[in-house]
């Protein structure tokens, strides 16, 4: 793989970006009503108030002028500024993004480490009672309400047992390793819940195709001492498309993180988008949706850069 | 004026009425201990600590920041950075010969210090408004600033503000937010200065920590100013600390793990949950809001008082007030009874449906096969807008619509959000309207139901009703405004333009070790004086 | 005519094609659970609120204000509108699943009919279709339904559709594939020589080959989607009340959770079964039509 076909997969992010941009831009302004909705309930604002503020944003702009001055400010400038906040949209993220990549990181990390050997066990007790019952526990990690089960978890550990904070980065004053690991685990492990559950699946069937394979069944039967070796190679060809799958679940970590950071009061740029949302603060939820996107697509080029690591057989030029 | 923009997104999730059921102790003089940390859980984020810009009623912004008067529990205004309220008689307030604009003189109180330890003066209150006033300040809240033509400063404790009309709601604006220290400030950017996070005030608190969307420490001003009437440094906790946590069920879940020991918000359906919690308490606090049902006058059978009538008369407010939990408390009038400009003799239409039946049978309007009265072509079905995905809002106009059921008019629910409610209300493009408005100390009720309000989408039109609010709003004489208020509150109740139906309560749940606790029904919050609480 | 014999002989799969596949099915017994109770859950909520004396909006205004035990007239409770949790929870489930069709029913034709053009016509077509595919998988999906819904406040069938556009990428994808393999073979060449249309060749050619693939992510696409509008519920930008649905009751009846669980785990347990069965259907279904062999 070569640094030229990583520029080039950069590259061809670019009009892929400037697509999404378009559409994401266009929802938002086609959409009933605007960010100065937060002042619906309120009698006494008057008219010459709000197109003050409207002006102040730039949002008495006709559309394509607004969409242009939105670009520039991505492209070289702070992301444009907080319509709740007031501060740069670019700040805010960032501020935001640390404690969303330490979930989301230790979240993916716990999937891998436990769906991984889950797949093998299922694989190579293919049919039996324990494989029966991984499978199922794996499709019920699928199917379950993440904010319900989050819920569930909180009572049984905050409350009736006491062992671990219901919500929050860290302890005021304290945020010590152990703290905010005591903080991260629940959060955490309700985020990867649906993760494990569906790349144990995938690694399952993986691992199925690889050892039915003619060579492996021919070095089994042969019996020699290299078994082990042998299955290495047939799990790193089972990994190869797992990968795939895993880089496309990045977007659903995403969307588990809204929920989830909601739930646990974690303060990451998924709590930011609801409360966006709330606030209607337009530039603060295009900043993220496109923050969002770049890292669906990066996730994804890093993919195909695993894939190529992990199969000799496939050479990017 | 009514409702300040600033404060307004809470009243979203606030819930509201009257009178405290837990008791509140009034001063044991022995008990009061120093020290102690109270976890405030607050369901919003806090955007800004600025008390002009901040989307949200300004909870934590209350303990830290001062203005020169401040509400009390009932409402009324209170001197805190000056030393008594302006008034006529003890010629704070000076109309000019042609009754036209007016000057309010502050006396400042000595001795306040900022929390960096320099002196507040007079100085502060002018930069106050100057900073306000500016167009390049993005605010959400300017009320108050375009009436002041300019400010006078004869010496440091004393501020002569001039005013270029007569604003008898003066008292729920401007400086009754909060001060900005001017040797901090001036010549900085409002919009950006780190001062929206961690403020500079007058307050018993001081900002020590900001950590967006976690949380924001407060620790006591040693320097504050205020003492306890038996002379103990103010104020008495040690910390008062304010918790983000966005989703109600892990906020009660905090309360019961003691993570958190005080809500103002509690929602009414979480109000059981809490009951059950050792330790905590739950304190029906008032607000000044309440719930109203309102009819679009450009329907014909809603412009006929025969079907307004039966409307009041068909919606038993029982109901409502058991649907949220037994909260609420019934009214008659949109001027709660906290008010002293309350006419506790209103008139009133009281529940009965077989009234109502009769009345519309009356009137022409006869049963239709499909249990839906009608006169002619005009059949008694309605469309009901409330602000959709408010729970509380759409659980009280479920109860609504099947109360009108019962005495033949069809109600169907038709929610819209954001803009497009804000249009459908200013435009009347509703039939039935539900929704709660909650007030500053002061309110003003033209923009409501005067002829050309602000708010008044319903088409309706009274000139009686225009007169009696022309005098409330437009006096300074305490006598005249309460005559006023009889008189359009009278006209409200045999007209009907808006059934008045419940108060709001904020159901604040609270530690059982807090006390000195007195909840604070205006848009200035509970923690506009927390220098008394202090932890058993 | 000649054509159609062609055509026969092209399209119709070997004749125990089916039974096998059902032989197969039948030996996947999670599979054939899943499926029995899907079949009984449908009839359930067809028919259940026609049998229950309470509708689903119907006030009891005497037991207004909390929830209700269970009882023998309420056989889960009430909730705090004193309205029967069995009916709302029954009347939920035809709602959350009519949902779940919709969506996967709308996502699957979009799916299709994206995926066809694309791996059928190349070139352009595919080129411009594939980068508008990579460019709504790039954006995150949750976000994304957030916005739309929180900006337009959409009604049942709007939701639907909103949640049916946004999922349809993953079978875009697999229908691509599956036409840029198939449209190769000797039945297409056969029926194109025979002077057949692009869509003749698509849609009566190429697609009922393809179906099996087509018809597991149509069934894992109404599981999504029934995740996805429970998601939205709890976020607060689900389908309106009074209409219930298996996402809002449980939204509602969370906030009850200590006082009355009779109301909160219902609903959970509806979607969780209700979603399990679909996978273990799409899962055996999988093994059923694509045998790997």
């Amino acid at each position: 793989m070569s640094l030229g076909y990583i520029v080039r997969r950069l590259l061809g992010a670019i009009p892929l970006l400037f697509g999404i941009s378009l559409i994401l831009f266009t929802i938002v302004h086609l959409a009933p009503g605007g960010p100065l909705d937060v002042y619906v309930d309120n009698p006494s604002v008057s008219k010459e108030a709000l197109d003050q503020i409207a002006k102040a944003y730039g949002l008495d702009q006709p559309v394509p002028v607004q969409y242009v001055l939105w670009l520039k400010s991505m492209l070289v400038g702070d992301w444009g500024y907080s319509i709740r906040t007031g501060r740069p949209v670019l700040s805010e993220i960032v501020l935001r993004l640390g404690p969303t990549m330490e979930l989301g990181g230790l979240a993916l990390l716990l999937s891998l480490l436990i769906a991984i050997p889950l797949g093998i066990i299922s694989a190579s007790r293919r049919g039996s009672k324990l494989d029966g019952t991984l499978t199922l526990v794996s499709f019920a990690g699928i199917s379950t309400p993440v904010f319900w089960l989050a819920l569930l978890l909180q009572l049984l550990f905050s409350v009736h047992l006491g062992w671990l904070p219901s919500a929050g980065y860290k302890s005021i004053g304290d945020g010590s390793f152990p703290d905010r690991l005591a903080h991260i685990v629940m959060p955490a492990a309700v985020l990867s819940l649906a993760t494990i559950a569906s790349w144990s699946r995938f690694i399952r069937s993986g691992m199925v195709d690889v050892l039915n394979q003619d060579y492996i069944r021919t070095a089994y039967a042969k019996g020699r001492g290299e078994r082990g070796v042998v299955f290495f190679h047939a799990l790193r060809n089972a990994l190869i498309p797992a990968v795939t799958v895993i880089a496309v679940d990045f977007g659903t970590v995403i969307s588990g993180a809204v929920i989830t950071e909601t739930v646990f009061a974690w303060p990451g740029i998924g709590r930011l988008f609801m409360e966006s949302m709330d606030g209607r603060d337009y530039p603060m939820l295009m900043g993220l949706m496109m923050m969002g996107s770049v890292g669906i697509i990066v996730a994804n080029i890093v993919a195909d850069l695993t894939y190529a690591a992990l199969d000799p057989r496939i050479r990017y030029g | 004026m009514t409702l300040k923009l600033t404060r307004r997104a809470t009243l979203k999730g606030m819930l509201a009425g009257t009178a405290a059921f837990a008791t509140i102790g009034l001063l044991p003089a022995w008990a009061q201990q120093k020290g102690g940390t109270l976890t405030v859980g607050l369901t919003y984020e806090i955007d800004t600590m600025n008390v002009y810009s901040t989307g949200f009623l300004g909870d934590a912004q209350a303990a830290v920041v001062e203005g020169l008067l401040a509400p009390d529990k009932d409402a009324k205004y209170v001197p805190v950075l000056a030393t008594e309220v302006p008034t006529i008689e003890n010629g704070g307030i000076v109309v000019s010969e042609d009754g036209k604009t007016m000057k309010i003189t502050y006396k400042l109180r000595p001795g306040v210090t900022w929390h960096d330890g320099k002196p507040f003066t007079s100085a502060d209150v002018k930069y106050t408004w100057e900073a306000v006033k500016d167009e390049k300040f993005i605010a959400e809240s300017k009320d108050g600033s375009a009436e002041v033509a300019s400010i006078d400063t004869p010496d440091e404790l004393t501020a002569v503000v001039n005013y270029n009309t007569i604003l008898p709601t003066f008292a729920s604006t401007l400086f009754t937010f909060g001060i900005f220290p001017k040797h901090l400030l001036e010549g900085t950017d409002l919009n950006t200065s780190s001062y929206n996070e961690t403020p500079v005030g007058t307050g018993p608190f001081k900002v020590t920590e900001f950590q967006r969307g976690q949380y924001v420490v407060t620790e006591r001003y040693d320097g504050y100013w205020k003492k306890a009437e038996n002379g103990d440094a103010l104020p008495y906790l040690d910390k008062l600390i304010f918790k983000m946590i966005p989703d109600t069920n892990t906020l009660i879940t905090q309360l019961k793990s003691g993570e958190v020991n005080l809500v103002v918000q509690t929602p009414y359906s979480q109000a059981k949950q809490v009951e059950g919690i050792d330790d905590i308490e739950l304190i029906k606090g008032p607000l000044l809001s309440w719930q109203h049902l309102d009819f679009n006058f450009k329907r014909p059978s809603l412009a006929d008082i025969a079907v307004r009538k039966a409307i009041a008369a068909g919606i038993d407010r029982n109901v409502l007030i058991k649907a949220q939990g037994g909260f609420p408390e019934a009214i008659k009038s949109p001027v709660v009874p906290v008010f002293e400009f309350y006419d506790p003799n209103t008139p009133e239409v009281a529940y009965d449906p077989a009234a109502a039946a009769k009345l519309l049978d009356d009137a022409g309007y006869v049963v239709g096969a499909d249990g839906i009265r009608a006169k002619g072509d005009e059949k008694l079905s309605y469309t009901f807008m409330v602000q959709a995905g408010r729970a509380d809002d759409e659980l009280a106009q479920q109860v609504i619509i099947a109360q009108l059921k019962a005495i033949g008019i069809e109600a169907t629910a038709d929610n819209k959000t954001g803009v497009a409610y804000r249009e459908a209300r200013y435009n009347g493009g509703y039939d039935l309207i539900y929704g709660r408005w909650i007030t500053s100390a002061d309110p003003v009720y033209s923009v409501f139901w005067g002829t050309g309000g602000a708010n008044n989408g319903q088409s309706y039109s009274n000139p009686t009703l225009d007169a009696a609010f022309q005098k409330f709003e437009n006096t300074l004489d305490p006598a005249v405004r309460k005559d006023a208020a009889i008189e359009f509150q009278k006209i409200l109740a045999e007209e009907l333009p808006t059934i008045s139906l419940t108060t709001n309560v904020a159901l604040i749940a609270k530690t059982k070790k807090l006390k000195n606790f007195v909840p604070n029904p205006t848009n200035m919050t509970n923690f506009v004086d927390t220098a008394a609480w202090y932890m058993e | 005519m000649v054509d159609s014999t062609i055509e026969a002989i092209a399209t119709t799969p070997p004749q125990s094609y089916g039974r096998r596949a059902l032989k197969r099915f039948l030996k996947r017994p999670m599979a054939v659970l899943g499926l029995a109770f899907l079949v009984l859950l449908a009839l359930i909520v067809i028919f259940g609120p026609l049998i229950s004396p309470y509708s689903f909006d119907g006030q009891d205004f005497s037991l207004i204000g909390s929830p209700g035990p269970m009882t023998a007239e309420h056989w889960l409770g009430t909730d705090e509108l004193g309205r029967d949790a069995l009916t709302r929870l029954i009347y939920g489930g035809r709602v959350s699943l009519a949902v779940g069709l919709a969506g996967a029913i709308i996502s699957t034709l979009v799916g299709t009919v994206v995926g066809a053009f694309a791996g059928f016509y190349r070139g352009w077509t595919d080129t411009l279709l594939m980068r508008f595919t990579d460019v709504m998988l790039s954006i995150p999906t949750l976000p994304l339904v957030l916005l739309l819904s929180g900006l337009f406040r959409p009604g049942p069938v709007l939701l639907v559709a909103i949640v049916g556009t946004l999922i349809w990428m993953g079978t875009a994808r697999l229908v691509r594939s599956q036409f840029m393999a198939l449209r190769e073979r000797e039945f297409v060449e056969a029926a194109r020589a025979l002077g057949a249309g692009g869509f003749r060749l698509m849609f009566r050619h190429i697609l009922p080959t393809a179906i099996g693939p087509i018809t597991v992510a149509a069934t894992l696409a109404v599981g999504s989607a029934i995740m996805l509008e429970s998601a939205l519920s709890f976020l607060g930008f689900g389908i309106q009340p009074p209409v219930p649905t298996w996402g809002n009751l449980l939204n509602s009846a969370s906030s009850w959770l200590s006082v009355a669980p009779w109301l909160a785990i219902p609903p959970g347990l509806c979607i969780l079964f209700t979603v399990l069965s679909v996978n273990f259907l799409g899962d055996g279904l999988r093994d059923a039509l694509e045998p790997k062999e």
